[in-house]
């Protein structure tokens, strides 16, 4: 697990350019599936077909891009600005290094203001060393995306350090699920979507494809274990976490009982999530075509959307031996 | 049973967003008999299907009356067993203190939500309303107790009797937009003694209060030609504008504006005249945060209506109705089923 979450939390995927990161997923799933499909947004279809019949369709998914910065304009002295590609925050973006598509590097600086408080993201620059318009566009093009750099580190025996562990924490999840699967009479199709992160924008399309009986969304989630965290009952370490409600999604009842009952059955310590802030492209599916009951099993991690997210290793572990017990059983909703 | 015994039980029953089960139940149990064909969909839409009588293929009217209300989940168990909540749907901080609730745990429980006795209160804070993050539920057990029977994610219900009122008007929880349900049952028992050539769909839809989302599903599922919503509006009340709201006892509001098919507006206003059902004319300029609003974007497009009950106190648990409205409502969708022509249906796209 940690050798793939490592794989692929350094690959480089802003919304909209996933290659880096599918390439890797294709990689590790070559032979481990029935067959590899990429559809035309680039959302990445990893299919098994059932052994046996009576089983259901079902999706499980985990989005694959992660959020980063735009080049909007080159500055006559070479600075880059840029805009941002999801939820990236100017405080937590200033003095980070950043890689574009192209391969040029850079650090995130920003105009000097009088107050700090004042920072926005239209104040910050990014320095690739170019003395020049000229220097600096023979290296970025306008409208070139990057994402930050940052390699995963080990923080004590369990838990990582990592950039865009939202969500390639879930993609982890997911390729170890498929890897450890043995029988199972579901058709499963794992989709490891584009685009979560400027509005769930992969997922609906690849629901509406997969047409499934059932879905389930693997992403990150918030915790309340910080000190003066508002409050929210996920931990660090707990277990994965089963979601009850975000902003984009209520889960199905009966897709989250069946989580439940198979965590609980099969001995996988979990935790019930209430998030109140964010959603998941568990809000797209559900929505496909006339409803698919769909629920989300979330990995509890720690300053989401910086450069620095903080997972636990035996809340992924847990979550793909929850998975894999789920789709291992027979399944009536 | 007539609309308003069916509203008085419907709207006491739990059906938060998401969750409608209780209600759904009883609601299927109820038109069920009035409709050829009645089935839950994948995310628990009731969808009751009463077959016109005009040539295959038959044109599809989609009724939509959302059926879920507002109301809580738990977020967290802190110690000595108060519970933090989470709101789902548009829930009031002002409405809601020392109002009882119904914690659906491993075991119902009944609970209160706590609030500061006025002695402890400053008379800063006395002058705004206490932030959702503040607020908890207190179910009167010791915290062991307390985890031993609720988990986050557990549903926390406003408790409230539905009340008749003198002069024909009645007041409870989840009247918005139970009465709707109500104003549609009414219709289909009206409808069981006429004629119609077009098919009707009568939808309950869930999950309206976060977001028109059962009305998404259904609406793709139905696919209908013609789609009417009914909602509540706002009634006429101190403080609330008299061009933003319906009077209580004048019939429904129909809407028009951009959510709305200017012909299906025309439609239901000259089958309010022939029929005499009173009514009142509602300009939505935007977004009618209904599910009409979905229903209109459906598949390729819906030539989309939308009827509104006058209610007061949206949101609270006392929305205040007048039963000849939701009776009137009944009979304007009644009357206009009744009148649809296959012919005026196809004419609406050419």
């Amino acid at each position: 697990m940690k050798e793939i979450f490592r794989r692929l939390s350094e690959a480089m995927g802003p919304a909209g350019a996933e290659e880096g990161v599918r390439k890797v997923l294709e990689e590790e799933l070559e032979g481990v599936v029935d067959r590899l499909e990429t559809d035309a947004l680039g959302n990445l279809y990893a299919i098994r077909e059932p052994e046996g019949e009576g089983g259901l369709t079902v999706l499980l998914d985990a989005h694959m891009d992660e959020i980063g910065l735009v080049v909007t304009y080159v500055e006559e002295e070479g600075f880059l600005r840029v805009a941002p590609i999801g939820g990236v925050s100017p405080q937590v973006a200033l003095g980070q290094r950043v890689r574009f598509l192209g391969g040029a590097e850079g650090v995130v600086a920003a105009d000097h203001l009088d107050d700090p408080k004042e920072l926005a993201m239209k104040h910050l620059l990014v320095d690739i060393g170019a003395a020049s318009r000229e220097e600096a566009l023979a290296r970025v093009q306008i409208g070139e995306a990057g994402v930050f750099v940052r390699p995963v580190v080990e923080a004590g025996e369990h838990r990582l350090i990592a950039k865009a562990a939202d969500n390639r924490a879930g993609c982890a999840v997911l390729v170890e699920v498929l890897k450890g699967l043995k029988a199972s009479p579901h058709r499963v199709v794992a989709v490891f979507a584009v685009q979560e992160e400027v509005g769930l924008r992969g997922a609906g399309p690849a629901a509406y494809r997969v047409d499934p009986d059932l879905a389930i969304a693997i992403d990150v989630t918030l915790t309340g274990d910080t000190p003066e965290a508002p409050k929210m009952a996920v931990e660090l370490g707990k277990g994965p976490a089963i979601k009850a409600m975000d902003r984009s999604v209520i889960a199905h009842p009966a897709v989250r009982r069946l989580l439940a009952e198979t965590a609980r059955d099969a001995g996988i310590p979990y935790q019930m999530e209430v998030l109140t802030r964010g959603g998941t492209d568990a809000g797209a599916i559900h929505l496909s075509r006339e409803g698919v009951p769909t629920g989300a099993v979330s990995i509890p991690c720690r300053y989401v959307h910086t450069p620095s997210e903080m997972v636990d290793l035996r809340d992924m572990a847990g979550a793909r031996d929850l998975l894999v017990a789920l789709l291992q059983r027979p399944i009536t909703l | 049973m007539t609309a308003a015994q069916f509203l008085e039980t419907i709207s006491e029953l739990p059906g938060i967003s998401g969750h409608e089960g209780p209600v759904a139940a009883r609601i299927r149990e109820a038109w069920a008999p009035l409709v050829d064909e009645i089935r839950t969909d994948p995310l628990g839409n009731v969808i009751a299907l009463k077959a016109g009588e005009g040539p295959k293929p038959r044109p599809r009217v989609m009724i939509a009356t959302h059926m879920d209300e507002i109301g809580f989940m738990v977020l967290s168990i802190e110690q000595g067993g108060f519970l933090r909540v989470a709101p789902v749907g548009g829930i009031d901080v002002r409405n809601v203190l020392a109002h009882r609730v119904r914690v659906l745990g491993r075991r119902e429980l009944v609970g209160y939500l706590g609030m500061l006795p006025p002695h402890l209160t400053t008379d800063e804070e006395m002058t705004r309303p206490v932030p959702m993050k503040d607020l908890f539920v207190d179910v009167g057990l010791p915290e062991e107790r307390v985890r031993a029977l609720v988990e986050p994610g557990d549903l926390v219900v406003r408790e409230q009797r539905a009340v008749q009122l003198l002069g024909g008007r009645m007041a409870g929880k989840a009247f918005d937009n139970r009465a709707s349900c109500a104003a549609a049952y009414h219709a289909l028992q009206e409808l069981a003694r006429r004629r119609h050539q077009v098919d009707v769909v009568v939808v309950a839809t869930v999950q309206e209060e976060v977001g028109l989302r059962g009305a998404v599903t259904s609406a793709f599922g139905v696919a209908p030609d013609v789609g009417i919503a009914v909602d509540v509006g706002f009634a006429r009340q101190p403080g609330v504008e008299k061009d933003r709201s319906a009077e209580p006892g004048g019939g429904p509001a129909i809407a028009l504006g951009p959510n709305i098919h200017p012909q299906v507006y025309r439609f239901l206003v000259e089958q309010a005249q022939r029929e005499d059902v009173p009514y009142q004319v509602e300009p939505v300029p935007g977004r009618t945060g209904t599910d009409a609003w979905a229903l209109q974007v459906a598949r390729s497009g819906v030539a989309t209506g939308l009827l509104s009950v006058p209610l007061r106190y949206m949101h609270s648990t006392v929305e205040t109705v007048d039963v000849k409205d939701i009776e009137a409502t009944g009979r304007l969708l009644a009357a206009a089923l009744a009148a649809m022509e296959p012919e005026w249906v196809r004419g609406l796209s050419r």
